[in-house]
């Protein structure tokens, strides 16, 4: 069964055409990585599949709810209940400035899902205990690292029992040596079966974690398959161009 | 040639130099004494000042002053003379005053089709005076007429002679009580007619600052000289249809105090008890105002964001309109608005007891603040990110939960510096009430200060201003440090 599944998507801003007929599933439990070029396509795709961004063309289902069909967006139900399945983790982690950070993982589930508070609070604690966050409950955003602030985004994002997860860049914005705290919770909800889109430049990463690699350049998927086969052993000239590059950078 | 001019150059300069200055103080709304029209100083006082300025080869200066603060022009220096239908009755004592020239009534006056015939159906009515002047002393409690004032159901004291007659127009008041001269230039438009009756009658001098016997004295036999020649009746019948007002040497006062207000009788507890009074007024403009112009300013700020092409356009105009024009301006039109393009009665207008002029004044302050504190809200608003919109839209909020519980509380952090600058403006614009007649502090400390010729009422107003600011950026100050807890 797919969770989500893109069908000849596209999208413009302006003349410029940045996705041309995007189509790719996501099967349940499946860890997905999205590499590619900066201007690639690939944050546009994310954000169209959560709903940030709207497509020109093309179909896009979340768990088996078409929210995105031939071009035309589904009534504002439908998008609701698409919306309920996913969940999302940004570059710049977007947490509340002025909720803690327990208030910021309960405060969507007490005020929009209706989540009773001391149930919310207690799954809270438990999402901060696996984030290794449990000491700063009570800590506001800016008293955080930035590796700190995105695992409670991440945590944030968790709370509201998603069926698919999409990361844009989440480690993008850290500094090195805050990445691996990050990239090591991500691995757990891997190893927990969590459905996941990642998009990312951590090659090594997407190497360990992703399922299958899926490589975006200039607005078309140009290759996918296993993260073995796209990073070790690519079939597409721009793909080896652009996997070359990274290496001679490292 | 040229030696010639530099010697008339140098003979000018020596001439201006010698040439002694003659200051008039004058209420430049106060016709037919000192008036404006076309743009020059024109008026009864002010040919005779001329005249004796010319006769004794002094140079005149015409200043048009605020009549609360004429006192002070005078005690300091800046005018040498009180020259303006000034009415000596009730001010014996307070300056060098020439003999009376002019004996003057004091009358009412009420529309031409006004069911009040006498003083005595003035009853319950209500009477518009200008401040500080003897017919609002005198209709006062304690004023030689106050057994007629009490009767009255209230004396609405207004800035000047030109409101009390819109007020009067506008029905908002039953009639006027004031100068007999100045009433008759108002009885020229037909529209208004005199009670036989009158309430005093009173004398016009020239007041010199105190002790000052030396210019008194050369103004008054100058004056002498001028009646006696006949050019006293000549300016006279210019300004009076032909008729001689002119009084002097016919008449004496003894200048002896009358039991009007005493100088010596402002001490600085009745000064504190009136200022509180008004001080009151104050703070329920201010309060009001904020509890009405800060959710006024979000709705505004909302129609100026709008995507509707009109809806935004009408609000921006709104904002445009209210930022560029004159709070006192506003607040005469939020009054008299009503019955100069809709013909309401004011009188009319009240709301829970509440006087309508109150009411136009919380009106005119609110919308006049809630298009500023809109443009502060708008501010605030676009400088959120809009990565906290796009994680409360994944998160599944609704344009609504999101403002409220995301946005709003981040814009009100953000806002608070501009806002503080706004309401302690509010403060001290609570005083633009006056426009309006309605008794704020400083218009109590402008009337306390005129009657007893004291700064001391303006230094306890400008405490008062400045301990109730203290208080009001304590608040703000103590909010935003307990917003501070983020960034």
């Amino acid at each position: 069964m797919n969770l989500l599944k893109i069908d000849r998507v596209s999208k413009s801003f302006r003349s410029k055409q940045v996705l041309t007929d995007i189509s790719f599933e996501v099967e349940k439990g499946e860890v997905v990585a999205i590499i590619g070029p900066s201007g690639s396509g690939k944050t546009t795709l994310l954000r169209c599949a959560a709903m940030l961004e709207r497509a020109d063309g093309g179909t896009i289902s979340m768990g088996g709810v078409t929210f995105f069909k031939d071009g035309v967006l589904a009534k504002k139900d439908v998008r609701k209940e698409a919306r309920r399945k996913c969940g999302m983790v940004f570059q710049n982690f977007n947490l509340f400035p002025h909720m803690s950070v327990l208030e910021n993982i309960i405060d969507a589930p007490v005020h929009i899902a209706g989540v009773p508070r001391a149930e919310a609070v207690a799954e809270a604690e438990e999402l901060l205990k696996k984030m290794e966050l449990s000491d700063h409950a009570a800590a506001y955003p800016c008293e955080l690292s930035g590796g700190q602030q995105q695992r409670v985004a991440i945590a944030r994002a968790l709370a509201l029992h998603p069926e698919i997860l999409f990361f844009d860049e989440p480690t993008s914005a850290l500094d090195p040596e805050l990445t691996q705290g990050v990239l090591r919770v991500i691995r757990d909800l891997a190893m927990e079966k969590m459905t996941m889109v990642i998009v990312t430049h951590e090659m090594d990463f997407a190497e360990k974690v992703a399922d299958r690699i899926i490589f975006m350049a200039d607005g078309v998927v140009v290759e996918s398959g296993t993260a073995k086969d796209i990073i070790h052993n690519p079939a597409k000239e721009r793909t080896k161009m652009f996997i070359a590059g990274l290496k001679t950078e490292m | 040639m040229k030696k010639a001019v530099l010697l008339l150059a140098v003979v000018l300069g020596i001439q201006t130099a010698f040439c002694r200055t003659f200051t008039v103080g004058f209420d430049a709304g106060f016709p037919p004494y000192g008036y404006v029209e076309n743009g020059e100083f024109k008026g009864f006082d002010l040919d005779l000042a001329r005249e004796v300025a010319r006769r004794n080869n002094w140079e005149i200066k015409l200043k048009p002053i605020n009549w609360d603060a004429k006192d002070s022009e005078l005690n300091s220096g800046m005018i040498d003379c009180i020259w303006n239908g000034f009415t000596i009755n009730g001010r014996e004592n307070s300056y060098t005053w020439s003999d009376p020239y002019v004996i003057n009534e004091q009358v009412v006056m009420v529309k031409k089709n006004s069911t009040i015939k006498t003083l005595a159906d003035l009853k319950g009515r209500k009477i518009a005076v200008q401040t500080d002047t003897p017919v609002q002393k005198a209709l006062s409690p304690d004023g030689e007429r106050q057994e007629l004032g009490k009767t009255f159901a209230g004396l609405v004291v207004v800035p000047d002679y030109n409101n009390a007659v819109m007020q009067l127009e506008s029905g908002s008041v039953d009639a006027v009580a004031l100068d007999v001269g100045v009433a008759k230039t108002k009885l020229k438009t037909g529209e208004f007619r005199l009670l036989d009756e009158i309430v005093m009658s009173e004398m016009y001098g020239i007041g010199f600052r105190k002790g000052d016997t030396a210019l008194r004295d050369t103004v008054q036999n100058t004056l002498l000289e001028m009646v006696a020649d006949g050019t006293a009746a000549e300016i006279s019948a210019e300004y009076f249809d032909g008729k001689n007002v002119m009084a002097l040497g016919k008449l004496t006062f003894e200048k002896k105090g009358t039991g009007g207000q005493d100088d010596s009788t402002l001490s600085l507890k009745t000064v504190l008890l009136e200022l509180g009074k008004g001080l009151l007024v104050s703070m329920a403009i201010f309060c009001l105002t904020l509890v009405f112009s800060l959710p006024l300013g979000l709705l505004v700020a909302f129609g100026r964001m709008s995507g509707n092409f009109l809806l935004r356009n009408v609000f921006r105009i709104f904002i445009s309109v209210m930022r560029g024009t004159p709070l006192m301006l506003q607040l005469l039109v939020w009054f008299f608005g009503p019955y100069y393009l809709f013909g309401i009665q004011l009188s009319k207008l009240s709301f829970c007891g509440l006087d309508y002029r109150f009411i136009a004044v919380i009106i005119g302050f609110s919308f006049n603040y809630a298009a500023y504190f809109a443009e502060i809200y708008r501010a605030g608003i676009e400088s959120i990110p809009r990565g906290q919109y796009e994680a409360a839209s994944v998160l599944g909020y609704s344009p609504y939960q999101t403002f409220f519980r995301i946005i709003l509380p981040q814009v009100v952090k953000r806002i608070l510096p501009p806002v503080t600058n706004e309401v302690i403006t509010l403060v001290k614009d609570t005083s633009l009430a006056f426009s309006l007649a309605v008794l704020e502090m400083f218009t109590i400390a402008k009337q306390i200060a005129s009657a007893s010729s004291s700064m001391m009422p303006f230094i306890v107003a400008g405490v008062f201003y400045y301990v109730f600011n203290f208080v009001v950026a304590g608040v703000m100050a103590a909010i935003e440090k307990k917003l501070s807890y983020y960034r």
